[in-house]
């Protein structure tokens, strides 16, 4: 199943694509089929219908956050506010229906928020540019506490919001969801399309090559007519969109609204970023390469859980793994190469 | 003297309009909404909170005007590292010696700081990568050594965290640092700093050696880093781990709000020093109001508003100059 989703992954990014992504691309999937073939020799019971779905799921939520995350990266922004419009939106959503408002409603007032949050984010940082992401970090900030003050009046809970989850977004994002019958929750197929759809965009509309445009160079970018501005927007509010989205799929997985599940997104989505090969300072790369980042990362986890590492001795594996898979491909020229 | 020196500089250098006014607007606000800061208690208790995340803004300073976009994320749980092996290793090995504890802590920053300087250098990845990269190993390895908050500093150190008096040892600490700066400030190196942030490759054919001054502007950060973990076990006078993130995130914050730019270049001690002063002046600012059961989340809200809108006014300043 692995296999299935990231070959439409690939053939949607394979299309125009320069070099370098490609050598970052086969690297990735070597990566990852080592760490499978890893996983298989070392932890019984790795490849298993249940560990993959498991894999898949939480690859899911992450990569549905790294979206935003890889537009900024690729015009060379970051977007620090992802983790809190996530935290937001999981106890905005839960409220909203606990004050009455019909699910599919709230649902969609919660995404429209997210857009609001991030068009907000894009207009005022794009002046900033490389102080931007402190700019989403306070945009970040102001949201989740005015959701959190908006939720936690009249109630004495603060950061954590009761409310029956309705069953079927439950089972959209529950590890024993069911997608028509097949025993997977629904929330990977809705990855997998997003993944598609967004590669098809990046490769063949005016949107999509804008972007790499304005990533590539300003400069040329402007002399084509191309708004870097109305591109700087537009990804922030497709991050803040798809931040929020995660945050109300999140709600179907755990069952209960609290404002902290987003944190662990604050970097783990630049980490997925990073290792699939986008560069961070903009122009190269592309969500199909997230994808891969995405997946190495979660697969890489499983596995560390599998050894019986603790969440600390995970973490600092992931970290010193960083390095040497971004030096096999995005190793800058030295700088007597450069002039 | 330093006083003169130091408007001196913010009247000549644009970027600190905005961290000095809005210095001034806060300390105004301050007085007029609780006088308990300008007493001997309240100023020492203020250096005594205030000091650790002077102290990482100071360390990330050179490291991000060193240029390439190199924001240390790894700071904050540098900071941590230095604390929890500090409090596990050294105290609970009975080891107290001051001379020992300092030079632990400053080795130990510079030490780290070296690491990720040749890493940078050496295996050409994006700084921004490699400290993502230290972030992450060391908030898991503070974890490892100290699962929870716990232990205690030595003896010597107690009385430290007191904060009766305004000429504390964290004081020293302080002034030990802008000491460290004002030396650094005289030499061909904080030119060749200045010069490779601005722009490398201009550095680099006029005969600067690039990889020297980076190591150099690592090897500082990473010495100011000691220094704030040694601060902040002297606040806390114990063990933490769980604090990295959120030191890393503060300092780049009031790296910003301090005028720094993160892109290389533009920055100083003295634009660093304010803005870490001004989020401590919000925080207590904020603390000042009452506003219930929502408390936590007004301040926090309260916080990234006026964070919008103090780079808002950075943007204005900065985009008038270049019209100028």
């Amino acid at each position: 199943m692995i296999s299935t989703v990231l070959n439409t992954e690939i053939g949607a990014t394979r299309g125009a694509s320069p070099l370098r992504k490609h050598k970052s691309i086969s690297i990735g999937f070597c990566l990852l089929a080592c760490l499978l073939i890893l996983g298989a020799l070392l932890v019984p019971g790795f490849v298993s219908p249940q560990n993959a779905r498991s894999i898949l799921l939480l690859a899911a939520f992450l990569g549905l956050a790294s979206v935003g995350q890889t537009l900024c990266a690729l015009v060379g922004a970051l977007d620090l506010s992802i983790p809190y419009i996530i935290g937001g939106a999981n106890i905005l959503l839960p409220s909203l229906m606990v004050a009455g408002l019909p699910a599919p409603v709230a649902m969609i007032v919660v995404l429209l928020l997210g857009i609001l949050v991030g068009a907000c984010n894009g207009a005022l940082s794009f002046r900033l540019q490389g102080q931007a992401l402190i700019m989403s970090l306070g945009l970040g900030f102001a949201a989740v506490g005015a959701v959190q003050i908006y939720t936690s009046l009249g109630s004495q809970f603060g950061g954590t919001v009761f409310a029956p989850v309705p069953g079927w977004l439950r089972n959209l994002s529950a590890f024993n969801g069911k997608f028509f019958g097949l025993p997977f929750p629904p929330v990977i197929v809705i990855w997998a399309f997003i993944a598609v759809a967004l590669g098809w965009i990046m490769h063949n509309t005016w949107f999509g090559r804008s972007l790499y445009a304005v990533g590539g160079s300003r400069t040329a970018a402007g002399r084509l007519g191309i708004s870097e501005f109305k591109i700087w927007t537009v990804i922030h509010s497709v991050s803040g969109a798809m931040s929020a989205l995660t945050g109300m799929l999140l709600l179907g997985f755990s069952g209960g609204g609290f404002v902290g599940v987003g944190d662990p997104y604050l970097f783990t989505t630049v980490a997925a970023v990073v290792i699939g090969g986008t560069s961070l300072l903009g122009g190269a790369g592309g969500y199909g390469a997230t994808v891969l980042g995405v997946l190495v990362l979660t697969v890489l986890t499983s596995l560390l859980v599998g050894l019986g590492l603790s969440f600390p001795a995970q973490q600092a594996v992931v970290g010193l793994l960083i390095v040497p898979m971004v030096a096999i491909y995005a190793r800058s020229p030295h700088i007597r190469n450069q002039i | 003297m330093m006083s003169v020196t130091a408007f001196r500089q913010v009247t000549q250098d644009r970027s600190l309009f905005v961290p000095a006014g809005l210095f001034l607007v806060l300390l105004c606000a301050v007085a007029f909404r609780g006088q308990g800061l300008f007493t001997n208690n309240g100023l020492a208790g203020a250096i005594l909170v205030a000091t650790p995340l002077i102290l990482t803004t100071l360390a990330i300073t050179p490291i991000v005007m060193a240029g390439r976009g190199a924001v240390d994320l790894s700071v904050g749980p540098l900071m941590g590292f230095v604390n929890v092996t500090l409090i596990t290793w050294l105290v609970g090995n009975g080891i107290t010696h001051p001379v020992a504890i300092i030079a632990w802590a400053v080795g130990l920053g510079a030490a780290f700081q070296l690491v990720q300087a040749l890493v940078i250098i050496y295996v050409r990845v994006a700084p921004i990568i490699v400290t993502l990269s230290g972030f992450l190993v060391l908030s898991g390895v503070n974890l490892m050594v100290m699962s929870r908050p716990g232990g205690v500093a030595p003896d010597w150190m107690l009385s430290w965290g007191a904060g009766t008096s305004v000429f504390s040892p964290v004081l020293l600490l302080l002034l030990g640092a802008f000491a460290i700066w004002g030396v650094l400030r005289g030499t061909m190196f904080y030119r060749n700093l200045r010069m490779t942030g601005a722009d490398e490759r201009m550095a680099y054919t006029s005969g600067v050696q690039v990889d020297v001054v980076r190591i150099i502007a690592h090897m500082v950060g990473g010495v100011f880093a000691g220094l704030a973990a040694l601060s902040y076990t002297a606040l806390i006078s114990s063990g933490d781990p769980t604090q990295g993130s959120t030191y890393t995130l503060q300092a780049v914050t009031a790296l910003v709000l301090g005028g720094a730019s993160l892109s290389g270049g533009r920055g100083g001690a003295l634009g660093s020093t304010l803005g870490a002063i001004n989020m401590f002046l919000i925080s207590y600012l904020l603390s000042t109001f009452n506003f219930g059961t929502v408390s936590g989340f007004v301040t926090q809200m309260a916080f990234g508003l006026i964070l919008v809108g103090s780079l808002l006014v950075n943007v204005f300043v900065i985009s008038r100059r270049t019209v100028a």
